[in-house]
């Protein structure tokens, strides 16, 4: 069964080292990308283009993006009632502490910085796995409208 | 506070006044008692006088007698008849004289009695010679009894005479003695005055020669006072300025003299706070002296100009003045708002330099990641499937990347050090340290160190950056290590002056004095990167964070014998 994923991040740099990591993390996982916060709410409302799409199993969110930075997307999602019970995960390079503040009022599910050094962004990657996807139980919603 | 010199002045006088009208009374009194002795001493001569007259009438009634007794003429008998009056009144001008006098009382009814005899025994010879001739009458003067009374009256008068006498004496002595007393008491008492005079009078001189000699010293140091100065009365008028107050305010001293001094300073002095009704003149006036006063001065042309005022107390016997020094502050103002301008400028600099630091290292950290990410995948995924340069060039490009972020995260690190620094607050050093060991584990495992620490105190700091202090430090020991265990140890002792010094000894490579300062300034190495990895911004940052709290960093060591990092801490 595959593991449905949706990144917002929009340096295309960044969007590829995250697929070749969750890749080799995990085959299963399909990685979703949204490039900014805008595509973010479309794809998660499967409006327009995003017809078809599945609902994510979890999101990852940069905070900094354009048109709509990641902070009020992070707020739509865990206002929306049909969208608050998917995990959000935040991943960016900001370790400054506001910002960590900030997305745990607005209810992040959890906060990560990524790591400058390859390798131990690719660590980081299979933790994400290893936690969020073998240990931690997901609803099963994907049925639900 | 009355004048000391008036007082003197006042009791010295009345002193003298009061010896004076003390001599006066005196003297009255002696005079009075001496005049009362003089007249008693009169007196006396009076009751003397009147005896006398006693016996020369008696003596005239018996002449009388016997010269009719012989001429038988009438005419003879004058002064028979005239003396026995005389005789009366004497006897009681005696008797109202002496009445004070017991003695002479007594004596007075014998005397009359034989006087009252005399006359009659005198009476009886006269009508003898007129009834029965000349002889019988010459015998009966012949006979004895008439000249035995007239021997005992003249006894008697003299009885009286040697008394009055005696009290003549007496109290012409006395009389004397209070005169004599009168001349002491006046002579003395004069002098006692003069002497009194006298001295208030050198006093007086002398207390006003003093205070002129002490009044010109003040007023030359008034004229050479390098500040103006200003005498004000309680009125609130000049009374006395110097040359330099002429030259600020660009009067003459004429002018000013007697003027109010709001003219030349508009805010005034004490008036600003007397209007404040709470206080009293002299309370503003004793809050406001001691302390220097910023305000503004006004020339003669209406220019005003910034002065600073000092104010001081003087006590005059006018009453109370105030004495004002003041400066002409214009310079120093402008002094000062140059300085604010640097200052501010400066400060602004700073901190455009610090936001650049910060914001340059943090952007320019997202591409550089970019650089590093890919070329460490591209070395990942395409080892050994490219040629043997392709290799190397990716390595190198690898390599320089790494270098490249370890240098701005430094970089970065540095920056922060005063922008995002906390606030000072007591620190336990002992757990800063704890926690940088904590961090250097991995470090401290592989190399084998040992460190140990003595009883460290608590320092006003920041615990994070004291943290990020002791572990550069530790970490730099452990890293520069000779070949055996490295030994790592960190020790503290009190300065005087509330300052703790801190001492890292470790055994390590030991550096070059010639490079004690070099070491930490920014980006530099002693070492080849072969060798010794790190940005070279390590003890920069340690120099940095060090400097903002207040101390000093520096190193003593020796190459090949290890070294010993110093750095200072405010006690907490």
């Amino acid at each position: 069964m595959s593991i449905e994923v949706l990144l917002v991040e929009d340096s295309p740099g960044d969007v590829r080292l995250t697929q070749e990591a969750f890749r080799e993390a995990n085959g299963a996982i399909h990685l979703h990308v949204a490039s900014d916060g805008v595509e973010a709410m479309a794809f998660l409302g499967r409006e327009g283009d995003y017809i078809h799409v599945p609902r994510p199993d979890f999101i990852l969110l940069d905070l900094n993006l354009p048109k709509m930075d990641g902070r009020e997307v992070l707020a739509n999602i865990k206002n929306d009632d049909s969208l608050k019970t998917i995990p959000t995960i935040i991943l960016t390079t900001s370790n400054a502490e506001a910002d960590i503040v900030k997305s745990y009022q607005l209810q992040a599910n959890c906060y990560l910085t990524k790591p400058v050094q390859l390798d131990a962004f690719e660590d980081l990657v299979k933790s994400i796995n290893e936690f969020w996807i073998t240990k931690v139980k997901l609803p099963q919603q994907r049925l639900v409208g | 506070m009355k004048s000391l010199l008036k007082q003197k002045v006042q009791l010295a006088f009345g002193f003298a006044l009061l010896t004076l009208l003390l001599v006066g009374t005196a003297s009255y009194h002696s005079i009075s008692v001496s005049d009362e002795s003089t007249r008693w001493v009169w007196h006396t001569h009076e009751v003397l006088s009147h005896i006398q007259d006693l016996l020369l009438s008696m003596e005239s009634i018996d002449t009388g007698s016997r010269e009719y007794v012989l001429t038988g003429k009438e005419s003879s008998l004058q002064p028979y008849y005239v003396s026995i009056q005389k005789i009366e009144e004497d006897q009681e001008a005696i008797r109202s004289l002496t009445l004070d006098n017991a003695v002479q009382q007594r004596q007075l009814p014998a005397l009359a009695k034989l006087a009252a005899e005399s006359i009659l025994r005198t009476g009886r010879i006269i009508a003898l010679r007129r009834n029965q001739g000349p002889e019988a009458a010459t015998a009966a003067l012949a006979s004895g009894p008439d000249q035995q009374v007239k021997a005992e009256f003249q006894e008697a008068a003299g009885k009286l005479q040697s008394e009055e006498l005696r009290l003549r004496e007496l109290r012409s002595t006395k009389a004397q003695r209070y005169s004599s007393e009168s001349r002491i008491f006046l002579i003395v008492g004069t002098l006692f005055g003069i002497l009194a005079v006298a001295a208030a009078g050198w006093s007086t001189a002398r207390d006003t020669a003093k205070r002129e000699v002490a009044e010109k010293k003040y007023r030359g140091l008034l004229e050479a006072a390098p500040d103006g100065m200003v005498v004000v009365n309680q009125g609130g008028e000049i009374v006395l300025l110097n040359a330099q107050a002429e030259k600020h305010f660009g009067y003459r001293r004429d002018e000013l003299l007697g003027q109010k001094v709001k003219r030349i300073i508009p805010e005034g002095f004490a008036e600003r706070l007397i209007t404040d009704g709470t206080r009293t003149a002299a309370e503003a006036l004793e809050q406001q002296i001691g302390t220097g006063i910023e305000l503004y001065g006004q020339r003669k042309d209406g220019s005003r100009f910034p002065i600073e005022m000092m104010l001081s107390p003087l006590e005059s016997p006018e009453g109370m003045l105030v004495t004002a020094a003041i400066r002409d502050i214009t310079t120093r103002r402008e002094a000062e708002a140059l300085l604010a301008l640097k200052v501010e400028e400066l400060n602004r600099s700073n901190v455009e330099l610090e936001q650049f630091a910060y914001v340059a290292s943090h952007d320019l950290q997202e591409p550089l990641r970019m650089v590093a990410s890919y070329t460490q995948l591209l070395s990942k995924r395409y080892k050994g499937r490219l040629d043997s340069d392709a290799d190397e060039f990716i390595a190198f490009a690898v390599d320089g990347a790494s270098r490249m972020q370890h240098l701005i995260q430094d970089l970065l690190v540095y920056s922060r050090v005063g922008k995002r620094g906390g606030e000072l607050v007591g620190v336990s050093s002992e757990e800063a340290l704890q926690q940088a060991v904590l961090n250097l584990r991995g470090a401290i495992e592989e190399s084998g160190a040992l460190v140990t620490h003595d009883p460290l105190p608590r320092v006003m700091a920041d615990d994070i950056q004291l943290t990020q202090l002791l572990q550069n430090l530790v970490g730099n020991a452990i890293k520069y290590q000779r070949p055996g265990v490295p030994l790592v140890h960190i020790s503290a002792a009190q300065e005087d002056g509330g300052m703790w010094q801190f001492s890292i000894q470790d055994n390590g490579l030991g550096i070059d004095p010639q490079f004690f300062e070099k070491i930490f300034g920014m980006f530099q190495r002693l070492h080849k990167r072969e060798e010794f990895a790190g940005t070279g911004m390590g003890l920069a940052i340690c120099k940095k964070i060090v400097e903002r709290h207040g101390g000093k960093i520096w190193v003593e060591s020796q190459p090949g014998f290890g070294s010993n990092f110093r750095f200072t801490l405010a006690a907490s």
